[in-house]
């Protein structure tokens, strides 16, 4: 079913009789989805683009891809920088902005400017009712009423099937700077990067990789902005890194974190991949704890990608912990997202009551 | 303004109401006395009283589920309160409520510099938590006007912003976890020290839900490292369009200023007159501040003044010092004091598309004549959020009608424009009525379902956000 | 805020002013933000904001003040942190002054209150008689546990463990200048002198060394603040009204360029009595009088303070209420104490009052200490060599809670620029210098 409007789809869940799989591009599957395809890609089109406002609003089938050649031409882009999950996950299809907000896919830059989520100003929906629905608009201070926005983001697609979003956008950068260093311990490295992020010099990304492209650990963090305010933060960050080793510094196009932000190291590697959400100074210790194949930090350690042997219960091995983890690639038997406690659980249990309350979108993500 | 009927079994049962709370509490903290229980019956929107049933004043969050747990069983309604400088009239009370304030909770619970967050009790005003962790070179970066005296707590219900919200995003942008007890006591602890929510953003819809779906009572909060230096421009200009039009320029140009603060003639002679602060007389103010090192500032502000001077300014001005750069604030800090002093004022919140100033501007000054009530205007430039000031006399009779007609219409004009009501004060009670401009009656429907969630009796807060009808079945069953 | 005073009651000018106060207040509630006792209590009714609510109920509806309204206002420090912060200009002190002169006079105090309240102002004020009682108070000290209300221990545990003799300085007389730039009159002021006589010396070298003739008139005593603040108006106008008439005959005689108080709280009531006797025969004198009326720290940046070495001294400077807020004097003392070489640190939180706050500490012993801790942990937490204040009643009130030597700034500033080192400061077990005769 590829609906062409938002009338025409309210329409077609409102008369459905069974389970939907609700489908942007098709690029991120997780969890256990049956049931009818529903597409969003005929419901595409950029509404609105006000460059000296910061603010875009399209339609939810609206190709990322798209989105962001749009944003280019006035310099300026998708601040929280999402991932591609093709190579990870083997997929194929052009990822589409709902998509993008039913998953709240971010990237490096999250530990910097915010989540996806931070960056909806707005969002159009069909609950599970047929209703349409619409929260919050095109303006980046909006407090009136209830902030639907966030919970509609994502809520991959169980409380309602994205339409049309509004996002704020930023200008882009004209440089960007990487900053390596080598040989460090994932503590080290953790200590070094929240030193990095805990001062003034604005780094916009702070990765680690225990086992880097040469074998050895490599700790990257990165700068972006005006050419000489690059070259100033990184000769403050150097310096404030100095007793952690030499710091290399390259000032380019910033494509390496392109393999950060999707994961890449992963994507041709057999294994179940998580995604743990987690409080910076406590990551190495759950890495520790994970027996994992193969691990990545990001956000300064505050999310750990983990490559693990296929059908392994890493949260079992970790034991309870400020955080969460999701299992992104895989079919272990375990909940593909973290329990709740037994109160957050009936809240969400009851949001998805009142808004689908035949359960028939996207049933089984959660399984 | 219309509120619910008070409960009459209530209120008949005001007596053993208190004494169960009295079980719950030490004695000082249950305030029943009609002379006492006055000082609650409004917030900072003082055009609206309504002295409640009791005040009692928790502090800690057991006392607060064992209150919560208390009036759920007795069938009592329940308004939160944090410092009590809601301009929407969020902690209004009813008759019938028993009104909650939290600003016996005030401690830091515990900072954390490598991982960058702060978990404090909800009571403890917005400045101070930049005060806990000030002298370490960080800070809180939410900074409403009422940082000094408002409460984090607050800050949560009402999703507040403020100047420097421009880069560094409102609450809900810097807000990781909340311990909330629930209408029927329930204590829920929601996010963390860690960044994301791990299934559905409740933490997100618990942010801006105005003191509806449950009482929060501890916060973890992002801390950031105070930037190297900032420094304000001052510029005037002749029209409120050009001014409009060099805030599209500055971020067009990629610049990404820490705040764009916008005054226009009648503030700025208020201002001038009160403060004496040195700005221009001109038909638009604007004061650009930018962040980093000296070196950085020197760096955006040329490229910001050669876009600033491009438009025939009637006066650029750099701060040169510290001193000068408190100068240039002084007069914008000192704006809502000073419109105070020549009446008495209702300020607005609208949001506008950022392209809109100049038309919304000159329509507002199109219905000030209509009115026949004076406005002066203060704008968040770089987000849209719009505080026009209308002057009327309290004691006059007819005025407050009057004053509250001239800011519906506003306030329509700002839904008609693609904005919204209100960009960080909230709904309250304020603009309840004015809700269906901007929703449908499904959009308030799905808000409302979720507040059945959370409080299926519709006890906590029920008389706000909502138009009556509107919510009518839910608070009467 | 909207009033509903009657027009026959706007012609007791008293109203009016207040009505005046309580229209100009727009309840945005900032004021809470720095109010001591909200910080402790949490309770809109200790705030200003919510203590303005209760006194415009009060006067506007003529009601006889009840036991909750009066523990409120009673609860007030009149530290007027509230003023400093508030946007709009509200007068609080003269609101809260007008509040208790009419609860003095309307309400009917339980007997162990107003037995307290009158030996205070029969005894606080008058030098000799406060000395006797700090007698009778030291000897008493060791029993403070026995006694059954928690303020009367408190009076006993804040009974200094020295008590000094009658100072001659503070006798009426004048003090030459070498090189003399100007003529000024020292308030000696009542309780100050009775417990530390070291504060007046050291004002008395410094001014004259800097080039100031001091003149202590004859006729001139308490200023009335302890009573203008129990709300006892008749009696705080009295001796107001003498410190009026000292002066202005000073100022009619050889002339004065200032009247110098060294004790802050003293300082703004003096600086008041323009508005006190606005209504009244002396408004005239009383007004010249206010007009130049200084606080010690004032007239010593219009002398030229020799600049002195770094001692490499670190001195906590503790900012009184009534010279913060009451007199918006918040840099001179800091600078002076610069100048002469001092290291100067601040407090955290050095807006909130120590507890202090007149008689507070005697009348509500549970938030003045709780308010005392605070003080002396942020003091404390500098690690300095000495505490240095303007005001003898934070000095009591910090000093009985700390080992740091605490001294008024003059006396730092005194012995800087030549004078001797500030007794309290010398090591206990040392014996106090016999008080020199300045003259």
């Amino acid at each position: 079913m590829t609906p062409k409007s938002e009338e025409e789809l309210a329409q077609m869940i409102a008369g459905a009789n069974g389970p939907l799989r609700i489908k942007g591009g098709g690029t991120r599957p997780i969890g256990h989805c049956e049931g009818d395809v529903l597409n969003t890609s005929a419901m595409r089109g950029i509404s609105l683009y006000e460059p000296g406002a910061l603010t875009i609003v399209a339609g939810a089938g609206t190709p990322v891809a798209e989105v962001e050649k749009v944003l280019a031409t006035e310099n300026q882009r998708l601040a929280f920088e999402p991932m591609d999950h093709r190579a990870l996950l083997g997929t194929e299809g052009a990822p589409s902005l709902g998509g993008l907000a039913a998953a709240n896919v971010s990237g490096p830059r999250r530990i910097s400017v915010g989540a996806c989520r931070d960056f909806m100003l707005g969002v159009r929906f069909v609950d599970g009712q047929g209703n349409i629905i619409k929260n919050g608009g095109r303006v980046m201070k909006n407090v009136t009423g209830y902030d639907l926005v966030k919970l509609l983001t994502g809520s991959y697609g169980t409380l309602g099937v994205i339409t049309e979003v509004s996002l704020k956008v930023l200008p882009d950068v004209e440089t960007t700077g990487t900053l390596r260093l080598h040989g460090l311990s994932d503590h080290q490295a953790v200590t070094a990067l929240s030193a990095a992020l805990g001062s003034p010099f604005e780094a916009t990304a702070a990765a680690h990789f225990p086992k880097g492209p040469s074998g050895d650990p490599v700790t990257m963090l990165r700068i972006e902005g005006f050419a000489d305010s690059v070259k100033y933060r990184a000769d403050r960050l150097r310096d404030l890194l100095k007793a952690y080793g030499e710091v290399e510094v390259a000032v380019g196009d910033g494509a390496e974190w392109g393999l950060v932000r999707d994961v890449t190291a992963f994507a041709d590697q057999p294994g179940d991949v998580w995604r743990i959400s987690a409080k910076p100074s406590e990551a190495p210790d759950l890495v520790a704890r994970m027996d994992a194949k193969a691990v990545q930090y990001d956000w300064g350690g505050g999310l750990i990608w983990a490559l693990t042997d296929k059908g392994r219960d890493l949260r079992a091995a970790m034991g309870a912990f400020d955080g969460h983890a999701t299992l992104i690639r895989g079919a272990a038997d375990v909940p593909t997202f973290q329990p709740e406690v037994p109160a957050l659980a009936a809240i969400t249990a009851g949001l998805r009551a009142k808004f689908d309350p035949r359960g028939i979108l996207n049933p089984g993500i959660t399984t | 303004m219309e509120m619910p009927t008070p409960d009459a079994s209530v209120l008949s049962r005001k007596a053993q109401i208190v004494d169960r709370l009295s079980e719950v509490l030490p004695r000082d903290a249950v305030i029943s006395d009609e002379r006492e229980t006055r000082a609650y019956e409004c917030d900072a929107l003082t055009a609206y009283k309504c002295p409640p049933l009791c005040a009692v004043l928790p502090a800690n969050t057991k006392e607060v589920s064992d209150v919560l747990r208390v009036c759920h069983e007795m069938g009592v309604p329940v308004v939160p309160r944090g410092s009590g400088t809601s301009l929407a009239g969020g902690a209004l009370p009813t008759a019938d409520c028993v009104i909650l304030g939290v600003a016996k909770m005030n401690d830091v619970i515990e900072t954390n510099y490598d991982d960058r967050y702060i978990r404090v009790q909800s009571g403890r005003t917005n400045l101070s938590v930049t005060g806990a962790v000030e002298t370490n070179g960080f800070f809180y970066a939410p900074d409403p006007s009422s940082q000094l005296a408002c409460a984090i707590a607050g800050n949560i219900a009402m999703n507040s912003g403020g100047a420097h919200c421009l880069k560094y995003g409102v609450t809900t942008n810097n807000l990781m976890g909340v311990t909330m007890v629930l209408m029927d006591g329930t204590v829920v602890k929601i996010g963390g020290a860690h960044l994301d929510a791990g299934g559905l953003d409740i933490l997100g819809v618990i942010c801006g839900s105005e003191g509806q779906l449950g009482v929060v009572t501890e916060a973890t909060l992002r801390i950031l490292h105070k930037p190297e230096n900032a420094r304000p421009v001052l510029m005037g200009y002749d029209s409120s369009e050009v001014a409009g039009q060099v805030v599209t320029d500055i971020i067009k140009a990629g610049i990404l200023p820490v705040a764009i603060e916008f005054m226009d003639r009648p503030c700025i002679e208020a201002t001038e007159a009160f403060a004496k602060a040195g700005y221009p007389m001109c038909e638009a103010l604007l004061i650009v501040e930018v962040e980093g090192s000296d070196a950085e500032i020197d760096a955006q502000l040329k490229l910001i003044m050669e876009i600033a001077a491009r438009h025939n300014p009637v006066e650029l001005r750099e701060a040169k010092d510290a001193d000068e750069a408190g100068r240039i604030w002084l007069g914008r800090k000192s704006a809502f004091g000073a419109m105070g002093q020549i009446n008495d004022y209702m300020c607005l919140d609208g949001t506008i598309p950022v392209s809109s100033l100049p038309f919304v501007l000159k329509r507002i000054g199109e219905m000030s004549k209509e009115f026949g009530l004076d406005v002066g205007n203060v704008f968040h430039a770089g987000d849209g959020n719009m505080h026009p000031l209308i002057l009327f006399d309290a004691n006059k009779p007819g005025d407050l009608e009057r004053c509250e007609a001239f800011g519906a219409e506003i306030l329509k004009l700002c839904v008609e424009v693609g904005g919204c009501l209100t960009g960080e004060h909230g709904v309250g009670i304020e603009k309840r009525d004015l809700m269906n401009v901007q929703y449908d009656p499904a959009d308030l429907e799905a808000q409302m379902a979720i507040k059945d969630i959370f409080d299926p009796a519709w006890l906590l807060n029920a008389a706000k956000v909502f138009p009556l009808e509107t919510s009518q079945a839910r608070r009467v069953a | 805020m909207q009033t509903t005073f009657t027009p026959e009651q706007l012609t007791d000018p008293a109203i009016q002013r207040s009505n005046e106060i309580l229209r100009s207040c727009v309840h945005c509630g900032f004021c809470t933000a720095t109010c001591p006792t909200y910080q402790v209590l949490g309770d809109e009714l200790d705030s200003p904001r919510g203590r303005i609510y209760l006194i415009k109920d009060m006067l506007e509806n003529e009601r006889k003040p009840d036991a909750r309204t009066v523990k409120h206002i009673d609860r007030c420090l009149s530290c007027l942190a509230c003023m400093t912060t508030c946007p709009s200009g509200v007068h609080y002190m003269h609101l809260v002054d007008h509040a208790r002169a009419y609860i003095e006079k309307n309400y009917d105090r339980p007997w162990s209150d107003r037995a307290l309240r009158w030996v205070l102002a029969r005894i606080l004020p008058y030098p000799m008689r406060f000395r006797v009682a700090l007698l009778g108070a030291k000897i008493g000290r060791p029993f403070a546990r026995l006694m059954p209300d928690a303020r009367l221990r408190a009076m006993l545990e804040m009974a200094p463990k020295t008590i000094p003799p009658v100072s001659r300085n503070d006798d009426p007389q004048t003090f030459p200048a070498r090189d003399r730039k100007m003529r000024v009159a020292l308030m000696t002021g009542c309780a100050q002198k009775a417990l530390n006589t070291d504060i007046n010396d050291a004002t008395i070298r410094l001014l004259t060394r800097l080039g100031a003739e001091v003149v202590v008139a004859e006729g001139a005593g308490c200023c009335g603040a302890l009573t203008h603040h129990m709300g006892k108006v008749d009696e705080s106008h009295a001796t107001a009204a003498k410190n009026i008439r000292a002066w202005a005959r000073e100022m009619d005689g050889e002339g004065l360029d200032a009247i110098v108080i060294n004790t802050s709280g003293c300082g703004t009531t003096v600086k008041d009595y323009g508005h006190m006797f606005r209504n009244d025969a002396l408004a005239g004198d009383a007004a010249r009088v206010s007009d130049i009326a200084m606080d010690v720290s004032e007239i010593l940046m219009r002398l030229d303070l020799p600049e002195g070495e770094d001692k490499g001294t670190k001195v906590a400077y503790h900012a009184a209420c009534s010279l913060q807020h009451g007199q918006q004097i918040k840099t001179y003392p800091k600078d002076l104490l610069r100048i002469a070489g001092f290291t100067v640190l601040e407090p955290a939180d050095s807006h909130l009052c120590c507890g202090s706050a007149g008689t507070y500490n005697l009348m509500q012993p549970e938030i003045s200490s709780q308010l005392k801790q605070r003080k002396v942990q942020t003091l404390e937490a500098l690690t300095p060599d000495i505490i240095s204040a303007g005001n003898i009643g934070c000095m009591m009130q910090i000093g009985g809670g700390t080992d740091v030597p605490i001294v008024h700034t003059v006396e730092l500033l005194d012995w800087a620029t030549g004078g001797p080192q500030p007794p309290a400061l010398t090591a206990p077990g040392k014996q106090k210098p016999k008080i020199p005769i300045l003259r």
